[in-house]
């Protein structure tokens, strides 16, 4: 659309020109080719707080404290010093410039975790439209091997205390509180939890449910469903007031066609079974399976067949199966997975032993709509056209549907298939692929700079997802992809001095300013004792 | 100057020196074509509802799946079952059976 990459000419073309319909976004998105965090302050004096990330409307900076007990929220600012000499651009800054606090203004500092708690530095969700802030603190004390009481089930840690924090982040008042005790939710991440509009859905992987809750505008933490043991909100009161007709399961109705309600749920009656009857959720997925093969075939005798081939001999896995993790689709749709219990606990690092089902679970109706294995073709097909609604995204904030995917962008699907092309065998690239689904909510940056039809970066270097990644002494190159292809600027973590210690092992981090030409590159070691190096990275 | 566009700024002021103002209370000579059907063929029913559909176009798809698979018989025809829905999008295999 620009002719010119000259920022002034672009200017004035913009004027004059009107985008193509639908493209008024990336039109204006390409001013940033011309104003880039070029400048970089290393090794700024700071607070030796961990900052975590900004939040995705670029109006606070969140940060906590070393003793993770403390949570202090900055609000990005820009540096207000004037120049008054003929050529400004050749003078250095003036040292007072060369500050966090030119950046940043402190907002305040609140105490989120008591004194045996902490505060879970990979968790944080914001809700935009309200600009509230969820935090979880933990209690400190865990138990590995918990044992199965109560419900729970074996082989996962238990936590004596998780409580999520509802903060207006506006002024840091704590609206809300939601304590779960004795209990594991994967925090790491944001892996156990996902916001949706101002639905969230939080996965306790002990008892195998998944509480849904809804954050209103007044600030409150409304319980909405808790899905797991029973699937509809009155489940469990149609279950104890039919305590007495509960009898043995009639072993002749196995073979018919199971309804949808929770007695006729199709289980053998195995007097090992601690409760009479399996979960709700389990039970609607496994007479989903049932009726789906059931369906396929019309022959009677070959049904049967079928069943007993697909069925009932892979039966005892199916039940074994628990939830992994999940996420939103829309407001009545969930995309569960469902994974084994070695499975889980290993958690990614040996996905390919274990088997892991997703399914597509209608919380309205309570049905199961889709039952999907990770190898599945169909699956990674609808993933590789529609990535970005599996990301999805709450209808309000917009800026979040203009992140690089591989649905959206050419360059992003052209490395996609690089990589299908370069694999040894379709299922396990298909395994590797939808092993990124559900999606981890808010775990990508909004940044323009990382816009794959923009700038080229080295993915392994960094990326839009904010994880800790190993450092590097070499820049990292972000390159224009539209001619004439220059180099636009570069980020590195520290002067040319390598480590004097050359074993250590630094990790670095980016936090990238939503729109704001400003970045954050933290370096850090695990070593707890050494102060991570943050450089700030601007346009000057 | 009598041009259709009067006053109006312009390079040169030759340009648009052909044109004449139409009258407004004379009838324009030059109607527009017109077109009717002759038929009624096309005719929306007269109990026609549309609305958008409330789901995203990723959930429509695993419910077409779901519903197709319901649908058709295991291994009958060669050919896909054309979907009530003409989706033009072509079936990956299934291996999820």
């Amino acid at each position: 659309m620009f002719r010119s990459n000259n920022i002034v000419a672009r200017i004035f073309q913009r004027q004059i020109c009107t985008p193509a319909p639908g493209t008024s976004v990336h039109c204006a998105r390409r001013f940033y080719e011309n104003l880039v965090p070029s400048f970089t302050i290393y090794d700024v004096e700071c607070p030796d707080h961990s900052f975590r990330k900004f939040t995705d409307d670029g109006q606070y900076l969140i940060s906590f404290s070393r003793n993770n007990q403390d949570l202090i929220v900055y609000r990005p600012t820009w540096l207000s010093f004037s120049c008054k000499e003929e050529d400004c651009d050749a003078h250095d800054l003036p040292s007072k410039a060369r500050r966090f606090e030119s950046f940043f203004t402190q907002l305040y500092s609140v105490s989120l975790a008591s004194c045996n708690e902490q505060i879970c530095k990979d968790f944080f969700l914001y809700m935009d439209s309200n600009q509230y802030g969820i935090f979880a603190t933990t209690s400190t004390v865990q138990s590995q091997e918990a044992p199965a009481t109560g419900g729970a089930i074996p082989g996962f840690p238990s936590i004596e205390k998780i409580t999520f924090h509802l903060l207006r982040l506006e002024d840091g008042v704590i609206l809300d509180e939601k304590v779960f005790l004795n209990d594991f939710v994967n925090l790491v991440h944001n892996m156990g939890v996902f916001l949706y509009d101002d639905l969230l859905a939080i996965v306790s992987l002990r008892y195998q449910t998944v509480h849904i809750l809804q954050i209103r505008d007044s600030g409150n933490l409304v319980d909405v469903r808790a899905i797991g043991a029973y699937c509809h909100e009155d489940d469990e009161l149609f279950l104890n007031s039919n305590a007495q007709c509960m009898a043995f399961p009639d072993k002749s109705k196995l073979h018919q066609l199971p309804q949808n309600h929770v007695q006729n749920g199709l289980h053998h009656s195995q007097p090992n079974l601690e409760e009479f009857f399996l979960s709700g959720i389990k039970q609607r997925l496994l007479s989903f399976i049932f009726r789906r093969i059931w369906n396929e075939e019309k022959d009677r005798t070959l049904r049967v067949q079928c069943l007993k081939k697909k069925f009932y001999f892979h039966f005892q896995d199916y039940v074994d199966l628990i939830i992994w993790k999940v996420q939103f689709l829309d407001r009545h749709h969930l995309l569960i997975k469902f994974g084994s219990v070695e499975g889980v606990v290993q958690g990614a690092r040996n996905a390919d032993h274990y088997p892991a089902f997703f399914a597509v679970y209608n919380m309205e109706t309570t049905e199961i709509v889709a039952f999907y294995q990770n190898s599945a073709e169909d699956l990674y097909h609808l993933f590789e056209q529609y990535c970005d609604h599996f990301h999805s995204t709450s209808r309000n904030s917009l800026y979040m549907n203009f992140i690089s995917s591989h649905s959206n962008n050419i360059h992003a699907l052209e490395q996609l298939r690089s990589i299908k092309n370069k694999a040894s065998s379709s299922s396990q690239f298909v395994k590797k692929m939808l092993g990124s689904l559900p999606f981890s909510c808010q775990s990508q940056s909004p940044s323009p700079y990382f816009d794959q039809s923009l700038f080229r970066f080295d993915e392994k270097l960094i990326s839009a997802t904010d994880r800790h990644r190993q450092s590097t002494d070499h820049p990292i190159k972000f390159i224009l992809r539209r001619p004439p292809y220059s180099l636009k600027f570069k980020i590195k973590l520290g002067p040319e001095a390598g480590s004097a210690d050359g074993r250590t092992k630094k990790f670095s981090s980016f936090l990238f300013h939503p729109f704001l030409p400003l970045a954050l590159s933290i370096q850090h070691t695990f070593l707890s004792s050494q102060p991570s190096v943050v450089n700030i990275h601007f346009r000057r | 100057m009598g041009s259709l566009f009067g006053d109006w700024p312009s390079f040169d002021p030759h340009n648009f020196s052909q044109l004449r103002p139409s009258d407004p209370s004379s009838p324009s000579r030059m109607t527009p074509a017109t077109y009717h059907p002759t038929h009624s063929r096309t005719l929306p029913p007269p109990d026609q509802v549309i609305t958008t559909d409330a789901k995203n176009i990723l959930l429509r798809h695993i419910y077409q799946r779901a519903e197709e698979k319901d649908l058709r018989p295991k291994r009958a025809a060669p050919e896909h079952l054309v979907p009530e829905h003409g989706c033009k999008q072509p079936r990956a295999s299934s291996s999820s059976c």
